[in-house]
């Protein structure tokens, strides 16, 4: 396996990853969106162990995490989203939905000065929410009344990332420290699960992502024009 | 937008309105403001032009044109209806178009910046890139004090090759700054950065080091800083710091494999050297002992070690993993086994476990493993149940692996796996007895399978979306649709399938195309694939609002990124899998015109077609009835006062499902519908042999002989011994003895010494060569296959040769290497030959035989 952040020519495996595990999915706009406007957060698990088929195998992306920054943060305080997660099923218990959300957590701190990091999760899935509470110390912040399409709430969850200053002051020390001797929290690996992962966008939301990314532009008279890039689609 | 002078005031204020409201996305106020104008003024053509580019907003794009063309016949010199005249082009992909509307607009008003922008936009989502850097210079030179616009010409030129220009415009920026931006000021810092890619792109590694090093501190996007160092140090062969570099990487991200390799390289050490191994495999130790949770140093010297070495690190490697129970082991360890000894040393490793405890030896990390999707009620395994399952459960993947296939061995131990697992919601292992079925051709059997296996965890969309990929491989395509419609918006305008084509969900659209292809249903399949080629459309379309987003936001690193990624979109997998599919059923329906009328499936025969037919007739009037339930369900969504929604389903609606109208108006001109698949096949996808093939075909039809020889040629190199190889060979001869028609002299010229004095042979006989070669790859069925199709080629008429041909296909059932799919492969050039109805009966018989679970060996 390979951890590294994404790249646009990531973007349809990573699309169909999203939609073979998880019921939220996005265009590949809304992919480009995340890529273009915050390309630090953003990461992917290859696996590189695929025979290859033709010379122009694309790679094969077995997990994920679309990540952001919040762009007008209602507390007014800088902070990062995760829009969605997942790891395939098949890659499981290899820890790689922590790895690669300490990856993009990291990347909101030291490129956006994130203070704390959200994401939503169903309060139904309860694979996702030990991943996010148990092994990499998110905590509950509420609920969300409603928040998914199909009407089932949403905790609202969120982590400091203050240990992040802490370990950038201790500069040369071993990083990885902190994770040896967490091998116990191996709930990692079931994130694949269906629902699994904070999924971001409310579908209502997305529904209006479906006319600007089918949208055939003509908006392009006024400059200030806030096309679809830039449309904020969590709440 | 100007304001019009001729308008009295009410009217001018009125105007604003419109452009105000557009700009807004209230369109339906739009269009009630531009029609207070038009009835005082009917003739205004810049209200007219307005309200046509507020109407294109709305979906209404006919309309629109007709009416801008209304306002251009009303006023000819307004840049205006000029713009929106361009803006309309552009929103229907019609580029050349609104660049010469734009052209004009920009002649009647040259001061436009709001023009400019759209041009350059226009210029480089054309790749248009020496216009591009024009009208960013005059968009420059009119506003210098913005950085975007610097940044946006440097663009510009980096594009167009001139990486020296690039630099020096980003430098000459800086100098403009009177004081040192913000150190938080991440456009800045962004800015940078990419004048540091420039710089590398140079080749000027020492400059682009010491650029690097002098951000390093303050840089915003530290991983991007350090990787460009240690690159850089590599670059130079200053390998002491090299590895300094990588070992610091190493520390935030030990699973990145690019850095290992640029730990090696800096070290000088090399895998290909075996007395550099010993030394590898400690720097991969100590990378091990750092961390317990990484597998990266632990797997990687799997690669490069070999004999006894291989042999302890393989069973350290996999105690590990067993022990832990993660289920990719298989998947992880499988690269291996292109090498022979590999392949034997793990099966003997892991087949010794079996009757090895394995768990007490490492105690220490035990690690419960989980199962189904609810952990915390998840009573934990104990150590020799997880081993006993994981050791199991990789035997039955390594049996059911094609390099190492044993169906009967891999059953035996995917039961006693699914025995062992505690869990009733973890389906892995039943998932693994579905594909171990689809490999011994059971189809029917392995959608079953997966189907038991989707209903041991119903929440789960994995397995969900597995069930309708076996689905469709088993004919089941309703029920595919059902399946995924599970967890499918439900409010999705077409039902599930509305909502995956939506989705751009690529996979299962292919999957379905190819399924309705293997029922001979060419208009599903078409429209399946046409539907990809539309979805490549969309992400190509999708570029084009970042041209001006990035600069706003300014990464521009990874715009370029997209830039050149969208350069190649169409390298993907994704497509060359649709496009090859298409435009085999574009040559079909060259060949067999009365395909597109009757809609008839190919080679059949009558007694099966009347069947066929009925069937199909049956299936068309159900999906007619759906179809109309469908647009009731968008009418009744139409009553939805939601203006969003309406324009919505009017815009999605598919007034052509069972994709009838699309086999008809393009299978009138199939091989020209051809083309569009294999033009970017053949561009960006040059060394993939079946491109190269499908490229022969098509242009053999068209009588292109230069093109199609240069496919055939590419094939010869790429795999001299390919079965096409030879058959195309004999094809391209036999079609250039046959065309009366006299070639150009330089087309004549090209083939005599390209193909006649290297490869035809003209000294013998077309059958005498393709005696000889189906002499010399008797046992090879897919060579016997291509062989066949010439006998057939040169004798089409004759019985004899069709009794010969046969009997040659089912000889090579029989052999060794046959696979089950070359065996349907049989079965298909069988079914072309339109040979005795016997021969095909006892072709199945011998193959039913050799493969007696095969239920993909059927007749159609």
């Amino acid at each position: 396996m390979d951890i590294r952040v994404l790249h646009p020519s990531d973007i349809p495996h990573v699309q169909q990853t999203n939609i073979t595990n998880l019921p939220e999915n996005y265009f590949c706009k809304y992919y480009l969106y995340h890529a273009l406007s915050w390309p630090q957060l953003s990461y992917v698990a290859v696996d590189v162990s695929r025979p290859k088929k033709t010379p122009y195998d694309a790679p094969k992306i077995v997990g994920y995490v679309l990540a952001k920054m919040e762009e007008d943060p209602a507390d007014g305080v800088q902070h990062g989203h995760i829009t969605s997660l997942s790891v395939m099923r098949t890659h499981r218990r290899l820890g790689l939905a922590e790895k690669l959300m300490r990856q993009s957590q990291r990347a909101m701190f030291e490129t956006y000065g994130a203070v704390y990091v959200s994401l939503h999760v169903r309060v139904s899935n309860v694979a996702a929410r030990s991943l996010y509470e148990d092994t990499l110390g998110f905590k509950n912040n509420g609920t969300e009344e409603k928040y998914y399409a199909d009407g089932e709430d949403a905790f609202s969850m969120r982590k400091e990332l203050d240990y992040l200053r802490e370990e950038a002051l201790d500069d040369e020390s071993d990083e990885e420290g902190g994770t040896i001797g967490q091998d116990e929290g191996a709930e990692v690996g079931s994130a694949g699960k269906a629902g699994d992962g904070a999924d971001g966008e409310k579908k209502k939301e997305r529904k209006r992502k479906v006319k600007v990314g089918r949208g055939l532009g003509v908006g392009e008279l006024v400059e200030r024009n806030e096309s679809a890039p830039q449309t904020n689609g969590t709440s | 937008m100007a304001t019009n002078q001729q308008l009295p005031s009410k009217e001018q204020t009125l105007f604003r309105h419109v452009v105000q409201s557009y700009e807004s996305k209230q369109y339906k106020k739009g269009i009630k403001s531009a029609d207070q104008i038009l009835k005082k003024h009917p003739n205004h053509g810049e209200t007219q032009a307005m309200k046509a580019l507020i109407m294109s907003s709305q979906n209404k794009s006919e309309e629109a044109f007709e009416l801008c063309k209304v306002a251009l016949k009303n006023a000819m010199k307004s840049q205006v209806c000029w713009h929106v005249y361009g803006l309309l082009y552009r929103g229907q992909r019609n580029y050349e178009e609104a660049l010469k509307a734009y052209r004009f607009a920009l002649r009647l008003d040259p001061d436009s910046s709001q023009i400019q922008r759209d041009l350059a936009m226009l210029q480089v989502q054309m790749r248009d890139y020496a216009g591009y850097v024009q009208t960013r210079r005059t968009i420059l030179q009119a506003r210098p004090s913005s950085r975007q616009n610097w940044t946006a010409l440097a663009i510009g030129l980096q594009l167009s090759g001139d990486l020296e220009g690039a630099e020096d415009v980003l430098h000459r920026f800086e100098e403009t700054l009177r004081e040192p931006p913000n150190r938080k000021d991440i456009e800045h810092a962004e800015a940078v950065l990419y004048q540091n890619t420039i710089i590398a792109e140079r080749g000027d590694y020492e400059r682009a080091l010491e650029h690097v090093n002098s951000v390093l501190k303050a840089a915003l996007d530290k991983t991007a800083v350090m990787e460009m160092q240690a690159e850089y140090l590599l670059k130079l062969d200053r390998k002491e710091d090299a590895v300094k570099a990588y070992t610091k990487l190493l520390k935030r991200n030990a699973e990145r494999r690019d850095y290992y390799d640029g730990l090696e390289k800096a070290s000088s050490l090399d895998r290909s050297k075996s007395e550099d191994h010993e030394k590898l495999g400690q720097l991969y130790h100590g990378w091990a002992e750092q961390s317990q949770r990484s597998d990266a140093p632990r797997r990687i010297p799997l690669d490069f070690k070999s004999g006894g070495a291989f042999r302890e690190h393989a069973d350290k490697y996999l105690r590990r993993m067993f022990k832990k129970g993660v289920p990719s082991t298989f998947a992880n360890m499988k690269q291996l086994y292109a090498d022979q000894a590999k392949k034997e040393t793990i099966c003997e490793l892991v087949e010794s476990y079996l009757s090895d405890g394995g768990a007490e030896k490492h105690e220490s990390e035990t690690n419960g493993p989980t199962n189904g999707s609810n952990p915390s009620k998840n009573s934990k395994m104990d150590p020799a149940t997880t081993w006993q399952l994981s050791v199991n459960y990789f035997l039955a993947q390594h049996y059911d692996y094609h390099l190492s296939r044993n169906l009967s061995k891999a059953r035996k131990y995917i039961d006693r796996a699914i025995e062992l697992n505690p869990s009733k919601t973890d389906y892995t292992y039943h998932m693994t007895r579905a594909r171990i079925h689809k490999h011994a051709g059971n189809v029917v059997e392995a959608s079953k399978a997966m189907n038991e296996a989707r209903e041991m965890d119903l929440k789960d969309r994995y397995i969900n979306t597995k069930c309708a990929k076996y689905q469709l491989r088993n004919h089941q395509n309703t029920d595919a649709v059902n399946t995924m419609g599970l967890f499918t918006r439900k409010e999705a305008v077409g039902g599930p399938l509305g909502d995956l084509v939506d989705m751009q969900c690529v996979w299962f659209i292919t999957e379905d195309g190819e399924s309705y292809l293997r029922q001979n249903d060419l208009a599903l399949a078409l429209k399946r694939f046409k539907t990809v080629y539309d979805i490549f459309v969309a992400w190509e379309e999708d570029q084009f609002d970042f041209h001006s987003f990035s600069l706003r936001k300014g990464m521009i690193r990874t715009y370029v990124d997209m830039i050149r990624w969208e350069d190649r979109l169409r390298e993907h997998p994704f497509f060359t899998r649709a496009a090859l599919s298409a435009i085999r059923i574009y040559c079909l329906l060259f060949d067999r015109p009365a395909l597109v009328e009757g809609g008839a499936k190919p080679n059949g025969s009558s007694a099966e077609n009347a069947a066929e037919k009925k069937k199909a007739a049956k299936k068309a009037k159900k999906d007619a009835e759906k179809a109309e339930a469908e647009k009731k369900l968008a009418l009744a969504k139409k009553a939805n006062p939601k203006a969003a929604d309406e324009e919505e389903t009017a815009k999605k609606e598919d007034k052509d499902p069972m994709g009838l109208e699309l086999l008809k108006s393009t299978g009138e001109k199939p091989l020209e519908e051809a083309m569009k698949y294999l033009t970017p096949l053949l561009e960006l996808s040059p060394n993939n042999i079946e491109g190269q093939i499908a490229g022969f075909e098509v242009f053999i039809r068209r009588r292109k002989y230069l093109p199609a020889l240069k496919c055939l040629l590419a094939t010869r190199r790429l795999a001299p011994d390919h079965p096409q190889a030879h058959y195309q060979s004999l094809r391209f001869r036999r079609a250039l003895e046959e065309d009366k028609t006299p070639l150009d002299p330089h087309v004549s010229a090209v083939i005599q010494e390209n193909f006649i004095s290297q490869i035809a042979d003209p000294e013998k006989s077309l059958e005498t060569l393709n005696e000889e070669f189906l002499f010399a790859h008797w046992h090879s069925a897919r060579h016997v296959q291509a062989g066949v199709r010439l006998l057939e080629l040169l004798h089409p008429e004759l019985e004899p040769a069709k009794g010969k041909a046969t009997n040659h296909l089912q000889q090579t059932v029989g052999e060794k290497g046959t696979t089950i799919e070359d065996a349907v492969e049989g079965l298909r050039v069988l079914r072309e030959l339109e040979g005795s109805r016997e021969g095909r009966v006892e072709y199945l018989r011998i193959a039913r035989e050799r493969w007696p679970e095969a239920s993909v060996l059927r007749d159609l």
